[in-house]
């Protein structure tokens, strides 16, 4: 089996990008994550997108961004996973060039949430519930964030004011990262002011939806990052049948399976992206990557104990940039963990890539190594 | 969403009218929405159970954020009430949230869902509210 490694990377800022299209902001990513990586040649081109087909009307998106760049004769791949197609992509590419087939390929992630009414994004990020069972009757991924937040809140005995830290913690963070959409800091009172979503979680506890595009090319040859570990995960259990609502099964697995093929235990994790489509899901996604104990987050971020997670500012700040996220997320770690752009380098070499899609539905947690 | 289609409705009537579930012949574990295989033992002989149509609040919350399908009714009330031997989630109506509480009697009524359009298909399935 052939190593793994990052070879170049790209991302532009996330937001409304009303004047670009989805091929083409894709393609523009992708060849700046070529040139990063001294233009190799390319075998296969994976693409995680969510939204292509609903709200850009475009199948076969891997093809028409490879046309942009006059890609000839390479394999494209399609990746769907929701929200969670980032990881999903980084992972099949991954495996494709640690299998021996291919020697570089890219993965390119891109979404365009805003090319849609708001009300017709959340008519599309339903379709990641069960649409005969959930969708059907009107259930959004928030409502069901917001039972699980529920939930914790009550079982752990916070208060909503605890839960607010989150959104508090991922403005602070968000405010430093030019690629971010939102990039202000925000207070406590200012959570707890904005309206209610599904209680209990309000405006500030959403991760707005942003248009966004990031790529990594990722080759047998050393680069500047290396992948140690890999696992994906699907949760069967569906949310009405649940035991538990405080535990996030799908990041749970795939972090516990990824971490023993690196070799690294939570301890040795310098940073992290975990998937905070909802600031509950964040709390519980750091849960699940054994970084707090179980119930235990909030009352760290309670005593003011630094919590370096989603330096970027996560979906809350960057923005959830939907299928594109996951890559987002690793081009972020690997920024992070080199010191490159406006990331300053951790103290330390291993980072971890946590994206999901839908509410527990599936995830993929990927280690990222010096 | 506009346009959903007359077969994906009307083959899963028996959930949305009747709330059929499946049971397991062999172990007798029940699951909604229905299995096509047991999950806990395997076994591929699954009968149609029927849910029981009373029963009580686990936990709800008010959805301000709402699909273009449901902008009129807004907000919905989203809760999951268990029904004998499965939880099921859904629509609360008929209730006011600030009076509803975790571990009250619900019971299933029958309601309109969604109309598509004003030529469109008018669909319906079950709802959930506090017993009288
Ligand atoms: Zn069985």
């Amino acid at each position: 089996m052939q190593d793994v490694w990052v070879n170049g990377t790209a991302m532009m800022q996330t937001g409304r990008h009303y004047n670009l299209n989805i091929d083409e902001m894709a393609a523009r990513v992708l060849d700046e994550a070529l040139k990063d990586a001294g233009y190799p040649e390319l075998d296969a081109l994976f693409v995680a997108s969510a939204t292509a087909e609903q709200a850009d009307k475009q199948q076969m998106l891997g093809a028409y961004i490879a046309s942009r760049l006059g890609l000839d004769k390479i394999a494209t791949y399609r990746v769907e996973n929701a929200d969670g197609s980032g990881g999903s992509a980084l992972m099949a590419a991954a495996m494709a060039v640690r299998s021996g087939l291919y020697n570089c390929v890219a993965v390119v992630g891109v979404d365009k949430p805003n090319d849609v009414l708001s009300n017709q994004q959340q008519d599309i990020y339903s379709t990641a519930t069960d649409s005969v069972y959930e969708r059907y009757f009107g259930v959004t991924p928030a409502a069901q964030a917001a039972l699980m937040a529920k939930m914790y809140l009550a079982k752990y005995e916070y208060k909503y004011e605890d839960l607010a830290l989150w959104p508090v913690l991922m403005h602070k963070y968000g405010a430093s990262n030019p690629y971010a959409y939102i990039r202000k800091q925000a207070k406590v009172e200012d959570v707890l002011d904005s309206e209610l979503v599904s209680d209990p979680l309000r405006l500030y506890d959403v991760g707005p939806m942003a248009d966004g595009a990031a790529a990594a090319v990722l080759c047998s040859r050393k680069g500047v990052a290396k992948v140690l570990g890999m696992w994906s995960s699907t949760n069967a259990v569906p949310f009405n049948a649940r035991q538990e609502y405080d535990v996030l099964y799908s990041a749970r697995e795939a972090a516990e399976r990824a971490y023993r093929m690196a070799g690294v235990t939570p301890r040795d994790v310098a940073t992290a992206e975990v998937h905070d489509s909802y600031s509950i899901l964040g709390v519980l996604a750091v849960e699940a990557l054994g970084l707090a104990p179980r119930g235990g987050l909030l009352a760290s971020l309670r005593s003011g104990a630094e919590v370096r997670v989603n330096l970027s500012g996560g979906l809350k700040s960057r923005g959830n940039v939907m299928g594109a996220t996951g890559v987002y997320q690793a081009v972020e770690v690997v920024w992070q963990l080199i010191g490159r752009g406006p990331f300053k380098r951790v103290d330390g070499s291993i980072g971890v890539v946590h994206s999901m899609g839908g509410v527990d539905r599936t995830s993929t947690v990927v280690v990222l190594g010096l | 969403m506009e346009h959903e289609s007359v077969p994906l409705y009307w083959r899963n009537i028996p959930s949305y009218y009747r709330l059929v579930a499946k049971r397991c012949r062999k172990c007798g574990e029940v699951y909604y929405p229905p299995a096509v295989k047991c999950p806990k033992c395997g076994s591929a002989e699954l009968e149609d159970f029927q849910l029981p149509h009373e029963g009580e609040l686990v936990e709800f919350t008010v959805l301000r954020s709402v699909p273009t399908d449901f902008l009129k009714q807004k907000p919905l009330v989203i809760g999951l009430v268990k029904l004998g031997p499965v939880k099921v989630l859904g629509q609360i109506v008929d209730a006011a949230p600030e009076k509803l509480k975790a571990g009250q009697k619900m019971e299933v009524v029958f309601r309109r869902v969604v109309v598509d359009g004003k030529y469109g298909l008018v669909m319906y399935g079950y709802k959930f509210r506090p017993r009288p």
